[in-house]
């Protein structure tokens, strides 16, 4: 760091003067922050400490090169105990960022650490109007006069301590959620693992090898189910769905639908004597289609559990009444056409979300022509078509008259990097499982020739461009760089012809391909689409749940206690998602271990004597806090569960009878926020500017 | 190879004259305020080109003559007019390259940006300044021809006389259009507008 560090600029001119007017309000102090040149690159922090030291209420005003660090922090204790501050007010970044460390900070000076107002003078100012510096200046000289004029109104709030269930519930069955729920369980957590389907396993038992290594996906996978379903920590329920949650942090309720499979689950001993009775054969969707199951089946050999389940669906006997041929044929009476969904109750401390994603569905009618021709299928079919154990015995085929082809196409970035669609995205893992996929066809059939038509390759984890090299290298796959333009079939053969700009070449070629391949990207699944409505969280704009923060809170969720692993997150590879899931099981077991949590008291609360009952508040409130509950005296009143309430301030801001008070937001500190933000104006009367208020507040 | 010139081009593979000329696009070639000029225009931002030619392979023009979307994008990137200039006017505004475009440019308003640009430069091909004139003489781009008229007749299309008054005020009022968007002075046909 060359630049020196800015002097300790004291007011203490100003404050001698200052003493004997302002005994009446609490004691201010403002440290301003220069963020390095994040903020004093662009605002005069020099004149916004001025003007702080001139404001009422206030007397110490400072500024740091960086507040936050070690000598910023000590110089707000020093100066909390030297002139006994009763209020510290901190310009500098969001809230979001540095709330926690300078509460912390005051604290320790034994300061009430809701005591403390930060204004954001970087975000807000800095960084947004950073051509127009005389303007920031202003806007942040305002901004520290309202933070300080609100400081004046700061009350000392309490934290409270909540009880922390020593249970999780995982949902989703990939292995993300497998990973996420072994490690909690061997931490010695009661584990209940939510899987959908009949078995568990995800995309990743659906894969043929896994890129760079080439280990076989399921070979690595089966070992972890088999020991998940052995765990006594671990309750796996599959063919099952979160149906309801509620609660918070350490005390969550959920309700599991635990679908009829019509197989005892006890019972089952995944013979298989009763798939090899039942005369129904439908598509088997494990294999996209391309295989054949049995109405009465599981999914794939290596399933787990390894219980049978009926597709009600496609049964004969919830078709006709009749059949029960599979209810013959089980020796140990496990088949039960009547059996029931259940309903089953838990009670879980935390959550993890891994409910993965579902490969992009090519559209109709689009250029890929992948619904009306035979030879486009995307990679994921692939995948099935080349799988040892798929529905080919993997031998690679072409579904039009399933002779091997001679000539295979990969097209990158379907889905994926398209604005068009809305999928802005790198889906990160086809430009990999499109080579490793090349590769398995050259391995098998070593005379096939393969193009891979790509926009730019992205081999950036370990060992990748490696495996890039290699395949180039030793296989002799031809890359070219274009988009394809056109894609026409021969009426006869089935062969696909390419037409495309090879970009580098500069110049159009048509090519003939016997089979196409659409690498097709990343999209959030439906299940993550329901499990996000119930748990009330938040996606980014490509429709993955968000983190709390995108580098130092990656698994956490905005909700307390909720955590993320894997896909659901964001498309990633098996590598990235299984260390999610270890971060994720590790995230869930702090507040586990701790057996309690503490929760902000930034809460709603209700004046009783005021309220009448509308429930208005419980109809607006995203978190279900509030609730209306019998008064003693007879009655309505709304009550407010405070681990719920994350202090939005909705239900204060809509509350006709003004009952409702938002803990560091109420009416009082905002109007004193309002007034500071207009000098000169008239004061303003919340009981004379209903509408007007309500809108102020949302501002603010 | 037995007199020296033959051996000097063998030397060289052939290339003798061209090896006379650097190849080499200079700096100062350079125009990197340019796809600002064509945002101006109406042009989406072509920073956020990928390159991805898909444009090029739907573009029916392309198949035809030597006129690549994707490099016109990638030299209006680097502001690189001259190598733009001649392939401007072929662009049919179909909007199939808008159509597949993933990243949501639109290249057929970039080579109508382009053309802008150009025209404001004062490089206006003979084509277009004849079309412009013929557009304020006959309010109509084609030149009024007896073969179109016999087509007209074919067709059962009504023909056009150039006496009728009614006539008369649409080329009237079409130059009156012309004056005031300043577009006659822009093309230099200020004396075939009538007012």
């Amino acid at each position: 760091m060359t630049a020196p560090a800015p002097q300790e600029k004291d007011s203490t001119a100003m404050a001698s003067e200052k003493e004997a007017g302002k005994a009446a309000g609490p004691r201010i102090g403002v440290f301003v922050c220069h963020c390095g040149s994040n903020i004093a690159g662009v605002v005069d922090c020099t004149k916004v400490r001025e003007a702080a030291g001139q404001l009422p209420g206030v007397i110490v005003a400072k500024e740091n090169k960086y507040t936050c660090s070690d000598l910023g922090q000590e110089e707000i204790i020093k100066a909390i105990k030297e002139n006994g501050l009763e209020r510290v007010v901190v310009a500098s970044c969001s809230p979001r960022l540095h709330e926690p460390t300078f509460r912390k900070c005051i604290q320790q000076a034994g300061l009430n650490p809701y005591l403390l107002q930060m204004v954001n003078i970087r975000e807000q100012c800095s960084w947004v109007h950073s051509l127009e510096k005389d303007k920031a200046t202003e806007k942040a000289k305002d901004l520290v006069r309202m933070g300080v004029s609100k400081a004046a109104k700061l009350q000392p709030l309490e934290a409270r301590e909540v009880p922390v269930e020593p249970a999780s519930l995982v949902v989703g069955g990939g292995v993300a959620g497998i990973q996420a729920a072994l490690d909690l369980a061997q931490m010695g957590f009661k584990v209940y693992l939510v899987e959908s389907k009949p078995s568990i396993g995800g995309k990743m038992a659906q894969l043929d090898k896994t890129f760079p290594t080439g280990d076989c996906a399921i070979c690595i996978l089966a070992p972890k189910m088999v020991e998940l379903s052995r765990n006594s920590n671990i309750t796996l329920l599959s063919y099952s769905e979160v149906e309801e949650v509620k609660g918070y942090i350490g005390n969550y309720e959920v309700k599991v639908r635990r679908k009829a499979r019509y197989v005892h689950e006890e019972k089952c001993v995944g013979c298989g004597l009763c798939a090899d009775a039942c005369p129904v054969k439908v598509d088997n969707e494990f294999d996209l289609g391309f295989g054949q199951r049995k109405a009465i089946y599981i999914p794939f050999p290596q399933a787990v559990p390894l219980k049978y389940a009926i597709d009600k669906e496609n049964c004969l006997h919830f078709k006709t009444g009749k059949c029960l041929l599979c209810v013959k044929a089980c020796t140990n009476e496990a088949v039960d056409h009547s059996l029931q969904d259940e309903i089953l109750s838990i009670k879980v401390g935390t959550i993890i979300v891994a409910t993965g994603y579902d490969t992009y569905t090519p559209k109709k009618n689009g250029v890929y022509r992948y619904w009306e021709y035979d030879n486009v299928i995307t990679g994921l079919e692939l995948e099935r078509l080349v799988n040892a154990s798929g529905p080919t015995g993997g031998h690679l085929i072409r579904p039009s008259d399933g002779q091997p082809p001679k000539r295979v196409a990969f097209v990158q970035c379907v889905g994926s990097r398209n604005k068009k669609i809305g999928n802005n995205y790198c889906s990160r893992v086809c430009c990999m499982y499109a080579i490793k996929n090349a590769q398995i066809i050259k391995e098998h059939a070593p005379e096939t020739e393969i193009t891979v038509y790509y926009n730019d390759i992205r081999a950036f984890g370990k060992g990748f461009e490696e495996l890039y090299h290699r395949i180039r290298e030793d296989y002799f796959v031809e890359f070219i760089r274009g988009r394809p333009a056109k894609l026409s079939q021969d009426p006869k053969t089935k062969s696909i012809k390419i037409r495309a700009e090879e970009t580098l070449l500069n110049k159009i070629t048509e090519r003939e391909f016997d089979l196409v391949v659409l690498s097709v990207g990343l999209v959030p699944s439906e299940g993550s689409k329901k499990i996000g409505k119930i748990l009330s969280l938040t996606t980014t704009a490509d429709g993955f749940f968000a983190e709390a923060h995108p580098k130092l809170r990656p698994v956490d969720t905005a909700m307390d206690g909720i955590y993320l692993a894997g896909c659901a997150q964001g498309p990633k590879d098996i590598p990235d998602s299984v260390a999610q899931a270890k971060a994720a099981a590790a995230s869930a077991a702090i507040p586990m271990s701790a057996r309690k949590v503490t929760i902000e008291p930034l809460t709603a609360s209700v004046n009783e004597e005021l309220c009448q009952g509308c429930g208005l508040c419980t109809e607006l409130c995203p978190y279900g806090a509030p609730e209306l509950v019998q008064s003693e005296k007879g009655g309505w009143k709304a009550r407010v569960t405070e681990a719920l309430c994350h202090g939005c301030g909705t239900c204060a801001a809509s509350c006709p009878q003004k009952a409702i008070v938002a803990m560091q937001f109420t009416d009082e500190q905002i109007y004193s926020e309002l007034e500071a933000a207009l000098p000169g104006q008239p004061k303003t009367h919340a009981k004379t500017h209903h509408g007007k208020k309500k809108a102020e507040a949302e501002v603010s | 190879m037995k007199d020296s010139g033959e051996v000097e081009k063998t030397f060289i593979g052939g290339l003798h004259e061209e090896l006379r000329e650097d190849k080499i696009i200079d700096e100062a070639q350079l125009d990197l305020d340019f796809p600002k000029e064509i945002r101006k225009y109406g042009g989406r931002d072509v920073m956020t080109c990928l390159q991805c030619g898909n444009c090029t392979g739907v573009c029916p023009i392309s198949l035809k003559i030597d006129y690549k979307t994707r490099s016109i994008i990638k030299y209006c990137q680097f502001g690189l007019k001259k190598y733009t200039l001649g392939t401007r006017w072929v662009c049919a505004t179909c909007y199939r390259c808008y159509e597949h475009c993933p990243a949501d440019i639109n290249p057929a308003e970039v080579m109508i940006a382009l053309r802008h640009i150009a025209v404001r430069e004062g490089i206006i091909p003979p084509f277009v300044r004849t079309a412009a004139m013929n557009l304020a003489k006959y309010g109509q781009s084609v030149k009024p021809d007896p073969e179109i008229d016999k087509i007209r007749k074919e067709l059962g299309l009504p023909m056009i006389e150039a006496e009728d008054p009614e006539y008369a005020r649409v080329v009237r009022e079409i130059g009156v259009l012309l004056h005031a968007t300043k577009y006659d002075k822009l093309i230099g046909i200020q004396e075939e507008v009538k007012l």
